[in-house]
This record gives C-alpha cells, sequence and structure tokens, in this order.
C-alpha cells in the first residue's frame, strides 16, 4: 500500500511542483503580511518601522472605533450593499447561464457570453467617471431618458435613498458575467443522457431546468457561496471610492472607505488595521459557518 | 465514469479560478496594510560625503567639493505636467535648470526617490514611505507627519543649520511670513522643520462675468444683497441670451472650501469664517465652523440652491468638474484667489472671448467690512532625515532658490518665470520652493508706481516680466489674458493693496502643530463637517440641523481639540 503510494507520489511530482508557485504566493502575500496585525493593538507611529518601539494599547484601538458616532452605520451600510451584491451576485448569473444553456445558436450565445463577461476587466477608476455622467440628473443619458418619459430626474449618486442600489446594481452588472461563465461551465457537465431520458418521460424545458439542470450544479451553487459568504463586509472600496461623495456618506460610507480616509490620509495605521482585522475576523466566523452547515445540511465539503 | 471525471475536473478548474481570484484580493489588501520593503542601507548617500565637505565656515552658498547627492520626493502638479514641461524642450522632472543650478553651484546633485501627482497621492505615498523605513534625505511631509518623525526621534534637529546658514535674504523672507511658521514647527525649542514659506496674504477676491452685469444692466456689487441678486439675475435672466435657463450664479464644489470655487469668501460676506480657528474675542480660539454666523451664509446658500442658483449637483463635482461648467459659461459668480483668471476662469475666455471676468473686493451683509480669510498655509514641512551627513545642504539649497529668482545674482527671467518660455512657471522645477509673502502685492505696487511715473523701463525682476505679459496681451496674445486682470491697472490687487493698507485680513488664530486629538479626530469631523453643509445647502436636511452638527462636532471631540488648541494659544501670548 505505502509502496504504491511512492510510486503515485513519484509519477505526480510533476503536479506538486505546479502548486507550489502558488503555494509560495500565498504564503508571502497572504501570510507573511499577518505578522502586521500587531499593529492594530499598538499606538503606531510609522516612522519607527513594524516592529520598532511602538507602544502598545491593547484595545484601545477597537474601543476608539466602536465609539466613533457613525461607526454602526458604516457597519450597517458595508452589511446591506455587501450582502445584496452577494445575492444578487448568485441570482443573476445563474439565472443568465440557464437562459444562455438554452440557446442553441451557437455565434449568438458566445457573443452575448464575452460581451457580458467584458465590463469584469474595466477598472471602477474609469466606469465611475463614465457613470458620473450617465447617471447626471440634468443632462445623463438615464435622466434624460427617464424625462422623455414623463418622470422626474432622480439623483442615483446623490440621493441616500437611491445611492446603495446603485451600487448594488452597477456591480452586479460588471460582475455578472465572471459568475455566468462559471455556471455555464458547469452546467456542460452535466450529463446530457438525462435530458433524453427526460424528454422521454414527456418532461418539459421547465421541468428539465428545474430537475435536471439546477439540480447538476448545485456543487457549484453551493461553493460559491460559501465563499462569497466571506465577502459579507466587502463592499467594494474601488466602486464606491470613485463615486461617492459627501453627500451620500449616510447611505454609502463602507468600512473600506472609512479605513482609507483615517489610514491613508491621516496616517492612524492603528485604528485602520484594527477594522482590517474586525473586518477578516468576522469573514473568518461566516466562512467557517456556512462551510459546517454546507457540510451538515447538504452533505457538501470543499476538501 | 467519463461524467464523473470531466464534472470533477470542471470543479477543480472553478476552485482554481476562484482560489486565485481570493487570493490576489487577500494579497491586495495586506500589502496595502503595511509595505515592510526591506530595509535599504542609506549607504550611497552616507559615503559619498565626508565632513570636509562644507568649504569656508558656514558659508550659505558654499559649494561641496565632493559632489553630494541628496535623495528626495516630490510631485508633479497638472501645470508642470501640461504646461512647464512641455513649454521647456529638453527639460525634465529629473533634469533640468534648476538641477543644474543646485549641482553647479552648490555641488548638490538631487534625485528622486520617487515622483508622484499632488494631494492625497502625495500624502498617501509619503506615509508608506514612512512606514518602510526607507527614508529620503529630505522629505517634505505634512504637519502630523512631522509630529511623527520628531516623536520617533528619526529626523535632525535644524536649529543650529538654520541660524548658521540661512542667507540674509531668506531669513527675512521667513522673517514676513510671521513667526509662526518656523515656530510651529518647533519641538521643545527645537526647529525640527522648515515650514513652507509662500506668498501670504494675497486674500480672496469675488470674480463675476462683467459682461453679464453689463448685458443685464446690474451694477457692481457692494454688499452681500447684491451679489444675491446677481446671482439670481445670473440664474433667471438668460444672461448668455441663448433663451436656456441654463445658467447658475455661484460656483462651488463637493470641498466647499478651496483657492478657486471656494465659499470662504461668500462665508466672509456673512463675518462667518469657517474652517479655520479664530479668536472670539475674549481670546479664545474657536473652529469658525462653529459659529452661528456660518448658519446665516448656510441659510442663504440652502435658498440659492432651492432657487436652482446653484449646481444641483455641486455635490458630487470635484474642483476639475466646476471648472469645466466654468469653462462652458455656465457660471458667473466665483469666489477665490488672486490667480482664478489663470485657472480656472481663462478657459472660460478661451472658449468665449466676450467673457470678461473681473475681481472685486469682499462685500459684507451689513457695514461691518468683511475680512479676507487667510487660513494658517504652513500645510507642510521640509525636515531632513536623522543621521544624513549634511543637514545644511537643504538650507542652502532654500538659500540658492531665494537668490537666483530674487537677489542680487539671480535672473529671474531664466530661473522663474523666463518670457523665452512663454512665462511657465520653471520654479516649480526647484524641489524646494520658498516663496516671499507679499512679492506678488510688491510687484503691483511696482508696476503701478511705473504707470503713474510712466517709467516701465526701470522695472526689474518679476514685475518686469508680469508688465511683459500685460504688455503683450495688449498686442493680441491673448494666452496672456490672465495678467491684466490681476495686475493691471484695474486689476484685482487694486482691491489687494486696500486689504493690505486697512488690514482686511482674518487670520488663523492657530499655528501650532497638530494637537493629539487633532491627529486623531480630524477626518472624522471633517467628514462629519462637509456631510452636514453639503446636506443643508442641498436642503435634505433643514438649516436647524446646524445646531446638532455644532453639538456632535463637540462631543466627537472638538471640545478635546479645542481644548489643545486653546493651551498652545495661551503659551504663545
Amino acid at each position: 500500500m505505502i509502496e504504491l503510494n511512492i510510486k503515485k507520489l513519484k509519477k505526480e511530482l510533476p503536479l506538486n511542483l505546479m502548486i507550489l508557485p502558488g503555494f509560495i504566493f500565498i504564503i508571502l502575500f497572504s501570510y507573511v503580511p499577518m505578522a502586521g496585525i500587531i499593529i492594530a493593538f499598538q499606538r503606531f507611529i510609522p516612522a519607527k518601522k513594524l516592529f520598532g518601539d511602538q507602544q502598545w494599547v491593547g484595545f484601545k484601538n477597537f474601543k476608539y472605533v466602536m465609539d466613533l458616532p457613525n461607526f454602526y452605520n458604516i457597519l450597517w451600510n458595508t452589511f446591506f450593499i455587501a450582502s445584496m451584491k452577494v445575492i444578487l451576485g448568485l441570482i443573476v448569473p445563474i439565472v443568465i447561464a440557464l437562459l444562455l444553456n438554452e440557446m442553441k445558436h451557437v455565434l449568438l450565445k458566445r457573443g452575448i457570453q464575452t460581451a457580458i463577461y467584458l465590463p469584469h476587466f474595466l477598472s471602477w477608476v474609469v466606469l465611475g467617471g463614465i457613470f458620473i455622467d450617465m447617471l447626471s440628473p440634468t443632462d445623463g443619458l438615464l435622466n434624460t431618458f427617464l424625462n422623455k418619459l414623463g418622470m422626474e430626474s432622480i439623483f442615483f449618486l446623490g440621493d441616500n435613498k437611491w445611492f446603495p442600489y446603485t451600487m448594488i446594481i452597477t456591480d452586479t452588472w460588471k460582475e455578472f458575467g465572471y459568475g455566468t461563465i462559471i455556471y455555464l461551465a458547469a452546467l456542460t457537465g452535466v450529463n446530457p443522457n438525462l435530458y433524453e431520458a427526460a424528454q422521454l418521460d414527456g418532461a418539459n424545458r421547465w421541468k428539465q431546468t428545474i430537475h435536471i439542470s439546477l439540480p447538476g450544479i448545485q456543487m457549484v451553487v453551493a461553493l460559491l457561496m460559501v465563499l462569497s459568504l466571506g465577502n459579507l463586509l466587502n463592499a467594494g472600496f474601488d466602486q464606491i471610492f470613485n463615486m461617492y461623495s459627501p453627500m451620500v456618506y449616510e447611505s454609502g460610507d463602507i468600512l473600506d472607505t472609512f479605513v482609507y480616509r483615517i489610514g491613508l490620509l491621516d496616517a492612524q495605521f492603528g485604528v485602520a488595521t484594527a477594522v482590517g482585522l474586525f473586518k477578516s475576523v468576522i469573514a473568518l466566523v461566516l466562512v467557517s459557518s456556512s462551510y459546517y452547515f454546507a457540510y451538515k445540511f447538504a452533505d457538501y465539503r470543499i476538501f | 465514469m467519463k461524467r464523473k471525471i470531466s464534472s470533477k475536473a470542471i470543479l477543480l478548474l472553478i476552485m482554481l479560478m476562484l482560489t486565485t481570484g481570493v487570493l490576489s484580493a487577500c494579497g491586495s489588501k495586506s500589502s496595502e496594510k503595511e509595505t515592510n520593503t526591506p530595509n535599504q542601507t542609506n549607504a550611497n548617500s552616507n559615503q559619498s560625503n565626508n565632513n570636509e565637505a562644507v568649504s569656508g565656515d558656514a558659508d550659505p552658498f558654499g559649494k561641496y567639493e565632493t559632489p553630494l547627492t541628496i535623495r528626495f520626493t516630490r510631485d508633479v502638479d497638472n501645470d508642470m505636467q501640461d504646461n512647464i514641461i512641455p513649454k521647456t524642450p529638453g527639460e525634465t522632472v529629473e533634469d533640468n535648470r534648476w538641477l543644474k543650478a543646485f549641482s553647479e553651484k552648490l555641488g548638490i546633485n538631487v534625485v528622486y526617490d520617487w515622483t508622484v501627482s499632488v494631494g492625497d497621492a502625495y500624502t498617501q505615498k509619503m506615509n508608506v514611505t514612512l512606514t518602510s523605513g526607507d527614508l529620503p534625505d529630505m522629505l517634505r511631509v505634512t504637519p502630523a507627519q512631522m509630529k511623527q518623525l520628531a516623536e520617533a526621534e528619526m529626523i535632525e534637529d535644524l536649529t543650529p543649520y538654520w541660524e548658521q546658514y540661512a542667507s540674509d535674504d531668506l531669513k527675512e523672507l521667513y522673517a514676513e511670513q510671521g513667526a509662526a511658521v518656523l515656530n510651529s514647527a518647533s519641538v521643545n525649542g527645537k526647529i525640527m522643520g522648515i515650514g513652507k514659506a509662500d506668498v501670504y496674504g494675497d486674500g480672496n477676491y469675488l470674480w463675476l462675468r462683467k459682461d453679464w452685469l453689463d448685458k443685464l444692466g446690474l451694477e457692481e456689487p457692494t454688499s452681500m444683497q447684491d451679489v444675491l441678486k446677481i446671482s439670481e439675475a445670473f440664474t433667471t435672466q438668460d444672461p448668455d441670451g441663448n433663451n436656456m435657463h441654463d445658467t447658475y450664479g455661484l460656483a462651488l464644489t463637493k470641498d466647499l472650501y478651496g483657492g478657486a470655487m471656494g465659499l470662504e469668501g461668500f462665508f466672509a460676506g456673512f463675518h462667518a469664517y469657517p474652517n479655520m480657528w479664530i479668536d472670539d474675542g475674549a481670546g479664545k480660539l474657536v473652529w469658525g465652523s462653529t459659529l452661528p454666523e456660518v448658519k446665516e451664509a448656510l441659510k442663504a446658500l440652502s435658498d440659492m440652491y432651492k432657487a436652482g442658483q446653484l449646481d444641483k449637483e455641486f455635490g458630487v463635482k470635484d474642483g476639475g468638474k466646476v471648472a469645466e461648467s466654468i469653462a462652458a459659461g455656465k457660471i458667473g459668480i466665483d469666489y477665490g484667489a488672486q490667480w482664478n483668471p489663470m485657472y480656472p476662469l481663462i478657459s472660460n475666455y478661451q472658449n468665449d472671448p466676450g467673457a470678461n471676468w473681473v475681481g472685486y473686493s469682499l462685500v459684507s451683509v451689513d457695514d461691518k467690512p468683511a475680512l479676507s480669510p487667510q487660513k494658517f498655509q504652513a500645510d507642510s514641512y521640509w525636515v531632513v532625515r536623522k543621521g544624513f551627513s549634511n543637514p545644511e545642504a537643504l538650507i542652502k539649497m532654500f538659500n540658492l532658490h531665494v537668490e537666483l529668482n530674487w537677489g542680487e545674482s539671480g535672473d529671474f527671467d531664466y530661473y522663474y518665470m523666463p518670457a523665452a518660455n512663454d512665462s511657465v512657471g520653471v520654479w516649480k522645477y526647484s524641489p524646494v520652493q520658498p516663496a516671499s509673502a507679499f512679492k506678488n502685492i510688491r510687484a503691483f505696487q511696482e508696476i503701478e508706481m511705473a504707470r503713474k511715473n510712466n517709467s516701465f523701463d526701470k522695472l526689474t525682476g518679476e514685475a518686469l516680466a508680469i508688465y511683459r505679459n500685460i504688455t503683450s496681451f495688449e498686442n493680441g496674445d491673448t494666452s496672456q489674458w490672465g495678467w491684466p486682470k490681476i495686475y493691471g491697472a484695474e486689476g484685482v490687487y487694486k482691491h489687494g493693496v486696500n486689504y493690505m493698507e486697512n488690514n482686511l485680513f482674518m487670520y488663523e488664530g492657530f499655528a501650532g502643530p497638530p494637537t493629539e486629538t487633532m491627529a486623531e479626530r480630524k477626518s472624522t469631523l471633517e467628514a462629519l463637517e462637509k456631510e452636514t453643509f453639503v446636506k443643508i445647502i442641498m436642503g435634505a436636511i433643514s438649516i436647524d440641523d446646524f445646531d446638532t452638527f455644532v453639538e456632535n462636532w463637540y462631543k466627537v471631540g472638538g471640545t478635546d481639540i479645542t481644548n489643545e488648541v486653546n493651551e498652545w494659544y495661551a503659551l504663545t501670548k
């Protein structure tokens, strides 16, 4: 048995080597920087360097953040925007993938697939500028259209009622192509024999979708769900930073923009790291528990 | 079997896609948190100069025998990128007339560790550099950064070097800035950094489209009430004559304050001085934004917003975007510094030669004159890395900058604004840029004198260069449109001289290093203030929420800051 394993190991050695760069990457960029967590417990003076003679302050930085009057508002904004993004980010790609999967015209299907994937590669700096112009209440494309229909202009980026939804929808628009490709790939893995058998039994397209396609990709859905739960406090810095303004701090200020302002502009690294650590701990709890539940109720395991 | 393998393979593929995505996300985040580049030795700069480098005892212009290499960092603004570099062929940020002068006259080779764009980007990059521990030899830092560096004993005490090496001209230039510029950088009586010396006391002005005034038959404003009336007329009476309701009264940005398109001058009309520390008359400093006069001004602004006199979207527009509106001829009133004709107003003129912006003195809501707000301007400091062999080199570079521009052996027309290069500000090529507080107003007075006595041939230096620009505008060079607006017979400095002679300035009372709570709470309080003010102007919250803001401001840290600031104030008296 052991002999066999060694033999097997030898055979798979190239494969194992191929994973090595990935490992080094993780260690270098994800584990080594963890040492920086200590900053969260210090009154950190950058000039004294990371392991220099810094003053330890215990949980003072955490307390400081929690005492800020708008912290809970920011936390809520983050949670709301992020969770809506997670939910839409699951539903929209699945629906689009199922629809595309039904499409018989290969060229059109490929074309659509590429077109919806494209925005994923654009940066928010560029898109932010485009959206600010497009959503302008005075001469923006969308509001001109609304006015033609006899509706009032909506200040999408300046109205606290609309801002979070604008963020959620534009983000979903940008990213759903990426998710769609994953689900499309999963759908190609469903055994075509099953569809044939169902057709013989008289199942229509809808029934086939419900009873074959969806169960066929449920593993991938579960996987993506578990992983995306870790993002429940990631509301998307790039996007919001490029589109927000003091007018919508109330509904649009999130943990990351907040950390940016106190961390990089005011150089309060201790506080900024404390918020980052706080976020990571919550993400860890969420991912672990969702993984546990996925295992318990859906008998699903990643490893 | 086949099916199983393929679905597994796909799952694996997906996992790979996802994990790399997730990982790279983690990676970028953690690298933001701490950039701990290996601690390079600063050997190159330490070795190359030995102690005998100084020739002659404490000579302010002494040349180093062995060339001294000094590492700097710097920011490059739009003016440099779009005007200066294109108009000075052959010169770059790293190789230009100023760096040559430093190397030829002082034996100092300037190298830049990095260059970035101005503003937040520079502050941010500097913060990262400080964390890395690999400091350049000479740094321009914010007050907060300087305080941290001084606390960490990372920078040199510059007191002896300042006293021994500063030239008489430089000392005079700093004396004019007011003692605060040097004092604010002193920790325990030691000068740890040299505050920025810049043109100061230029004043804040009211810029108006005179052609619109004339067209609508309006008088020049003499009171705040006039300004409000003009703003209304500019909005409702179609001053641009295109039969469309598409013009606004007043220019303002999401930042509210600023040297152009700022609101400071408007507030001053109501005797409100937000965004600076002012003496309350009883010998105590208060944060101007919290005073009741500000409420009055905000109320006026919110009425203007309601009446459509302000851009509905100002809350998302930065200076660049509002400047576009000005260029497009949509705005008729702009509060800002004397240089506003250079930016952004000239862009309006370039699109529409009829656009005639004229600068007026600030006006007031009652018979008490409005004072021109003068925020303490030393917002950055020059410091020298601890252990650098020749800290005095910084002072020598300051000396040379002043000497070459305004000194006897200087050549203003080559080092400051050479006519040969379309009068762009090549002085920005120098890493250090001390400037005299009243140099502009003085140049204006010299030109005025010449106008009176018809003695233009006696003009020298800066005044001569400016006079040349005015003449070339009169001879048809439209790119010099701004100069007569500022320095002409009807130029805005006419009012500037009046400000100076009658002392119509409101100086900021606090000029110290940032206090402890200030360093901690500044961004929070700023966000609170901006959010509240913008919302009040837009009518999203009622004007009475101003009182809640004041309460909150004090609660969130304002009380502590006010106490700390007043401790400092008591010491300086």
